[in-house]
């Protein structure tokens, strides 16, 4: 079954409360993410994206609101559900690329498989497949601490993929790299999105993400601020 | 609106034996750490069955007291303290520094109970191992004490099945002191919301 929107959020509150202070990392926020969308937030650091990406992603429980993902409300699962969704439905990408130290590249992308129950040589070719086409064939059996960032972030994208999700998610995917290899990681995103028709979701303040997006939600103090489609951002630019 | 309505129970699996590959490799990644925290297991079991094989030799030859035995006994328990007082220090820090790689499971779908179980078969390995080699250091350093004027009486067989109660006790109380150590961290660290394991630093 194919749904119009993947995700969608439903007065989504995130309250903090520091000492005495109650800090809105996110209050109220209202969006759809279309199915093969490419969307990103943007924002300054503390405006709530990474918030809303734990939102999102199962990884952090609302103060008040819903998510909904393929029009199932997150908040009604249970463990084994909710394990199921962050296996299944979602793949997740992280600034910090966390790939389990102890694992090679191959056994890194095996695992999500090995949580959904894909048997081991079907489970071995496809994370070869995956791994060949992030541009890492010959880096299979390399740990993560003998890759470089960019080759860590591509072995996260393989994994992320693992499963066939509906939506990928990336907290600031090209934070700890480079202009040239963050661009190549953000061209993989888009050809992903392009090609596959993968829905992906971005929290970053990397403005190269503006070119290859196909939405771009600016929020601020936890709060929307302004929704951006990306013909508008061009014409805007034409119009300087 | 619940997805699992009308269809096959959606579950994620983890075979205990990819556990038990995932925790081999773990202990061989992080080689010194499994070999310190099993260093301190080896002295702790060793010192135990060690005074406990020697109080044995000891009431076999002489018929000693009550009190002597007990007076030992008492020195072993608190070795043994020490010990676990080590132990837990070394699990604790083995299992929050790996918080992060907890998070990160459990976003790849890894339940509650499957990262119970990695630092379960973790521990229990470290145990198994450091408890068998302490029990047997320390049993031969107790025969090696009384080696030189009683070495006639030393495998009396009335001798032989208290040995083997002494060493069966060295590898339980490791296994007990290991698993009970690493149970708590682990628990803790499997039962955070991944965003929160994922944000964790040391």
């Amino acid at each position: 079954m194919r749904y119009e929107y993947t995700v969608e959020t439903e007065d989504l509150a995130k309250y903090y409360q520091m000492g005495e202070v109650v800090v809105k990392a996110l209050d109220g926020i209202n969006l759809r993410i279309r199915r093969g969308e490419y969307l990103s937030i943007m924002g300054p650091s503390g405006s709530g994206k990474t918030t809303l990406f734990n939102m999102i992603g199962g990884l952090d429980r609302p103060t008040r609101g819903r998510v909904y993902i393929d029009e199932v409300d997150i908040s009604k699962l249970d463990a084994y559900e909710l394990a199921w969704l962050r296996c299944r439905k979602i793949g997740y990408i992280f600034q910090t690329f966390n790939l389990i130290p102890v694992l090679t590249a191959l056994e890194n992308v095996t695992l999500p498989m090995i949580f959904a129950g894909v048997p081991r040589e079907e489970r071995l070719r496809r994370a070869i497949e995956l791994l060949t086409k992030v541009g890492l064939g010959d880096r299979l059996h390399h740990k993560p601490a003998e890759l470089s960032g960019g080759q860590q972030q591509r072995v996260a994208i393989a994994r992320a993929l693992a499963n066939d999700p509906v939506i990928v998610l990336a907290d600031e995917p090209t934070g700890n790299l480079d202009l040239h290899t963050g661009l190549e990681i953000i061209t993989m995103l888009r050809n992903l999105n392009k090609e596959k028709g993968v829905t992906i979701f971005t929290a970053t303040h990397d403005l190269k993400m503006i070119d290859v997006s196909d939405r771009i939600v600016w929020i601020r103090d936890g709060k929307i601020d302004r929704i951006e489609k990306r013909v508008d951002v061009v014409v805007s630019m034409e119009e300087m | 609106m619940s997805g699992a309505v009308g269809e096959a129970r959606r579950e994620v699996r983890f075979p205990i034996s990819e556990a038990f590959r995932f925790s081999v490799e773990s202990i061989r990644k992080r080689f010194t750490r499994a070999l310190i925290t099993a260093i301190s297991i080896v002295l702790g079991v060793a010192f135990y069955v060690g005074l406990r094989t020697m109080s044995d030799i000891m009431i076999f030859i002489y018929g000693g007291s009550e009190a002597a035995r007990s007076y030992q006994f008492w020195m072993a328990i608190i070795s043994l303290i020490v010990c676990a007082v080590g132990i837990l220090n070394s699990m604790l820090m083995a299992v929050t520094e790996r918080t992060r790689e907890i998070g990160t499971m459990k976003c790849l779908g890894a339940m509650d109970s499957h990262i119970l179980m990695i630092f379960l078969i973790e521990s229990s390995l470290i145990g198994i191992i450091g408890g068998v080699m302490g029990a047997v250091i320390g049993w031969v350093t107790g025969l090696l004490i009384y080696v030189g004027e009683h070495a006639a009486i030393l495998f009396n067989p009335a001798l032989l099945g208290s040995y083997a109660l002494r060493i069966g006790e060295g590898v339980l109380i490791a296994m007990v002191l290991t698993v009970g150590a690493t149970i708590y961290p682990a628990y803790y660290a499997a039962s955070m919301d991944p965003a929160d394991a994922l944000r964790f630093e040391l």
